[in-house]
């Protein structure tokens, strides 16, 4: 493991339910993200990405296992550790949809600050020092007095990446943050992420598609049924694919050029998996 | 206008066409706003055509527009929609009900919504049958078996007699393909059918959907945001943006030799983050 | 909100009339021009310039008798509401926070508590434990608790449910920060809603006691105690129920429009949205 991790997950095991309802979701799941690096983990609905997203939060318990989070062992905190931590701001989190992640009674600079706020700034400092990342995400300030309902669909998004940013994370956990955006603002999000990891933040894609986020992945992990049952650097994932889950993943992601070529080998790759 | 369709594609059609629509303008009645500035495209047998554009380039409005079924306060005030020798413009609602799904017919994003959540699957789609076709209740069962085989369902009986909660997205909008292709139409338009699935989901109902056209010869109009997932069946392209057509050709041509910066931006993109980056060089010998 | 609900007629008129009632709840027995318990011969007067309203069976001014007794009205009606909103509303939002226990404890006690007709046991308490206002109004209070425990529970639930308030958790947010600055904002206009329309009821409930002779002790008036003993007259005086069943009515009233005008102005996001659009059309139309 090595020292520059931001992020250390070791054999982690989350169960769901009770008695004769409880279920494991997730398997022996092990990563680890250095900083400055992007990961992207990859499932389809229900493979368990998200719990494994807050798991990591520490929003869901886990029944075996290791979270190690900027050097601190999180896999026993308790309550008022994990506050003491999220606190510091130094993981956060980008929801899939800004509509539902901001508060819809609250002019977007109330949320944009909330997280210095929640720390114990003034109102004044907080509201200052989330001024100067507006530029990073390319927001006129003049949008903040808005409700989130009053913004685009694109500046609400980045809006939720600013306020992930005020606390100057070193790790942003990010849950399909581009998929419901028009290209214009997909582009210009994953621009964003693209300057965030360069300058040091790792980052970590939740996502069903490969497609919309491997440009900027170092590393791909493949979610299947609760087990990653593949990691690597992201060419190498995409054009020698160990697993059969993982073949028929790349094989089915649209591209460009690729086209309807794959379709017998996708046929295929079908019987297999469901053999 | 902006645009003008490539002569090589409307000029020289190589069948009759099913669908064909012509410089066609959509506006609301009530502001006088032109939301869809001029579209026109022809379908012939066997044939598809994609549209993409983002939510709201009025890509859905054109298709409910084919289908009659325009929002009230919307109307085509400009060109003319032909569907299988008809002017749509002339049909009485009788002539529409006839044609509907027996000729023309659609799949949604949002599958659920289009089915009753307290009866079973099958059952619905039975009804359809009886109604269009006219025939018995056993003879419409056994057809709804084979339309449920023939959307690659793994155990049509199941499904058959399962509700809308028990089935997962993939397999409901298959259920949906299924009612849709029932009354054997001549067109077909998914309309963002694949759009709320899992990748690899998607993935299989384009291919069901490929597989549908070269077994029936049904034309279809695949409508969605994402210029690959068009380019994965169609024979041919429109983008539009915010009600005008910026690029019309065949899919090769935009796909290499894209115009507008818009269809520039749009395959920019996944080159840049997409897959398409990572995979070994692109076959251009398709152009 | 307050100035939203005086942009709308309904909530002017209700804003208007109640705070009418509410003057004369405060300056009612300044302005009575006579001594509204004094008893004189003249007896079931008709109006007259001395008696604007005419006199009662033992010769008290009606007048007075009204603007004195509106105090004891009001100020029962917001009392019962008072108690009903401390005995439902903050358990209710607390259902959602302090765990399973006390959720369950208090969703049973308040189904308890909903089962009982509210009027009957507090004539029955009162019965019990002596005769008197207080009393008959904590009963009734009590018992109108399940109204606001529930709705601020709903609130309160959807808030906590909700991704916002999963934002500010994981940046570390305590539980008094998320009541303070997410659930509070969201609860509170469905906790003035039935706010304002608690306080219709329990004028109701007011007066009926008094109309039923509990509570108020006959000499001091009451605009339900007035309106019971007036109808004993009606063979006399057919119009005297008249004035204090208008001003009671008129409460009441004004106690509902002005919840309607809160429920309206505090719509969802989605209802705003739609008038906004509902007007374009017409602002465009006058261009």
């Amino acid at each position: 493991m090595s020292a520059s991790a931001v992020l250390e997950v070791e054999d982690l095991e989350v169960h769901y339910g009770l008695g004769r309802k409880r279920r494991r979701v997730l398997d022996g799941i092990s990563l680890a993200v250095a900083s400055g690096e992007a990961v992207g983990v990859i499932g389809e609905t229900g493979s368990g990405k998200t719990t494994l997203a807050r798991a990591v939060l520490g929003l869901v318990p886990f029944s075996r296992g290791r979270v190690v989070i900027d050097g601190q062992d999180v896999s026993n905190a308790s309550a008022r550790q994990w506050r003491d931590l999220r606190r510091r701001g130094v993981v956060q989190y980008v929801f899939q949809d800004s509509l539902r992640s901001l508060d819809p009674d609250l002019p977007v600079a109330k949320s944009l600050i909330e997280p210095l706020l929640i720390q114990g700034i003034p109102r004044a400092e907080a509201a200052a020092r989330a001024r100067a990342f507006l530029d990073r995400v390319h927001l006129d300030a003049e949008l903040l007095d808005r409700l989130p309902g009053a913004l685009s669909g694109g500046q609400r998004q980045r809006v939720a990446v600013a306020r992930a940013l005020v606390t100057e994370p070193k790790l942003i956990m990010l849950d399909e943050p581009v998929s419901a955006l028009d290209s214009a603002n997909r582009v210009l999000v994953l621009e964003i992420l693209k300057g965030l990891r360069e300058s040091g933040v790792a980052l970590v894609f939740i996502s069903h598609d490969l497609g919309s986020v491997a440009g900027l992945a170092d590393r791909i992990a493949v979610l299947y049924q609760g087990e990653l049952v593949e990691v690597g650097p992201t060419r190498s994932v995409i054009n020698n694919p160990g697993h059969v889950y993982t073949r028929l993943l790349v094989d089915s992601v649209p591209t460009l050029r690729s086209a309807a070529a794959k379709r017998s080998e996708r046929e295929s790759l079908r019987a297999l998996l469901h053999a | 206008m902006a645009f003008a369709a490539s002569p090589a594609i409307t000029d020289s059609p190589v069948a009759e066409a099913v669908l064909s629509v012509r410089d066609v303008h959509i506006r609301d009645q009530v502001t006088g706003r032109e939301i869809v500035h001029g579209i026109s495209f022809e379908l012939e047998p066997g044939k598809v055509v994609g549209i993409v554009g983002e939510s709201g380039s009025g890509k859905t409005l054109t298709c409910r527009a084919a289908l009659g079924i325009l929002p009230d306060q919307l109307e085509v005030y400009a060109g003319s929609i032909t569907l299988a020798g008809h002017d749509i413009a002339e049909l009485s609602v009788k002539q529409w009900t006839g044609l509907r799904g027996s000729t023309i017919s659609a799949v949604f994003q949002d599958p659920s919504s289009y089915l009753n959540p307290s009866i079973q699957v099958g059952p619905q789609i039975a009804e359809v049958i009886r109604v269009k076709k006219k025939v018995r209740r056993r003879e419409a069962r056994d057809q709804v078996l084979q339309l449920l085989r023939s959307v690659r369902l793994r155990n049509p009986e199941s499904v058959y007699s399962q509700y809308t909660y028990e089935l997962s997205g993939g397999m409901l909008q298959r259920v949906l393909i299924a009612a849709a292709i029932a009354a054997d139409p001549k067109v077909l338009i998914a309309d963002e059918a694949t759009t709320a699935l899992d990748v690899i989901v998607q993935a299989e109902i384009l291919d069901l959907l490929a597989d549908l056209r070269e077994r029936t010869g049904l034309a279809l109009v695949v409508v969605a945001h994402d210029l690959a997932v068009v380019a994965q069946l169609c024979d041919e392209v429109l983008v539009i943006r915010q009600g005008e057509v910026v690029e019309h050709g065949t899919t090769a041509d935009v796909l290499y030799r894209p115009r507008h910066e818009y269809t520039k931006l749009l395959i920019s993109e996944h080159e840049q983050y997409g897959l398409d980056r990572f995979l070994d060089a692109p076959q251009r010998e398709r152009a | 909100m307050i100035r939203r609900v005086l942009a709308l007629p309904a909530g002017r008129i209700a804003v208007g009339t109640l705070s009418a009632i509410v003057l004369l709840a405060i300056f009612g027995s300044a302005l009575a021009p006579h001594n509204p318990l004094a008893t004189t011969s003249a007896q079931l007067r008709h109006v007259s310039g001395g008696h604007l309203l005419g006199t009662d069976y033992l010769g008290r001014d009606t007048l007075s008798r009204l603007l004195a007794g509106s105090r004891a009205s009001i100020v029962g009606a917001i009392e019962v509401a008072l108690i009903a909103f401390f005995v439902g509303a903050i358990p209710g939002i607390l259902s959602v926070y302090l765990g399973r226990v006390f959720e369950w404890l208090t969703l049973r006690l308040v189904d308890t508590l909903i089962a009982l007709p509210f009027l009957l046991v507090a004539v029955a308490v009162t019965a019990l434990l002596g005769n008197g206002m207080t009393v008959a109004l904590l009963v009734v209070g009590v018992l109108l608790g399940p109204g606001f425990y529930r709705i601020s529970r709903a609130a309160a639930l959807t808030v906590a449910r909700s991704q916002y308030v999963e934002a500010a958790q994981i940046s570390g947010a305590s539980l008094s920060w998320i009541v303070r600055s997410h659930v509070v904002s969201k609860v509170l206009p469905p906790i003035s809603v039935t706010m304002a329309s608690t306080v219709g009821t329990g004028f109701v409930v007011v007066s009926s006691l008094s109309f039923l002779g509990i509570g108020v002790q006959p000499p001091a008036p009451t605009w339900g105690g007035m309106l019971s003993s007036d109808l004993n007259y009606l063979s006399y005086q057919p119009w005297a129920p008249v004035a204090p069943a208008l001003l009671i009515i008129a409460t009441v009233w004004a106690c509902n429009l002005l919840a309607d005008a809160i429920r309206d102005v505090s719509g969802d996001a989605g209802r705003v949205f739609v008038s906004a659009r509902a007007k374009r059309p017409l602002a465009q139309g006058g261009a």
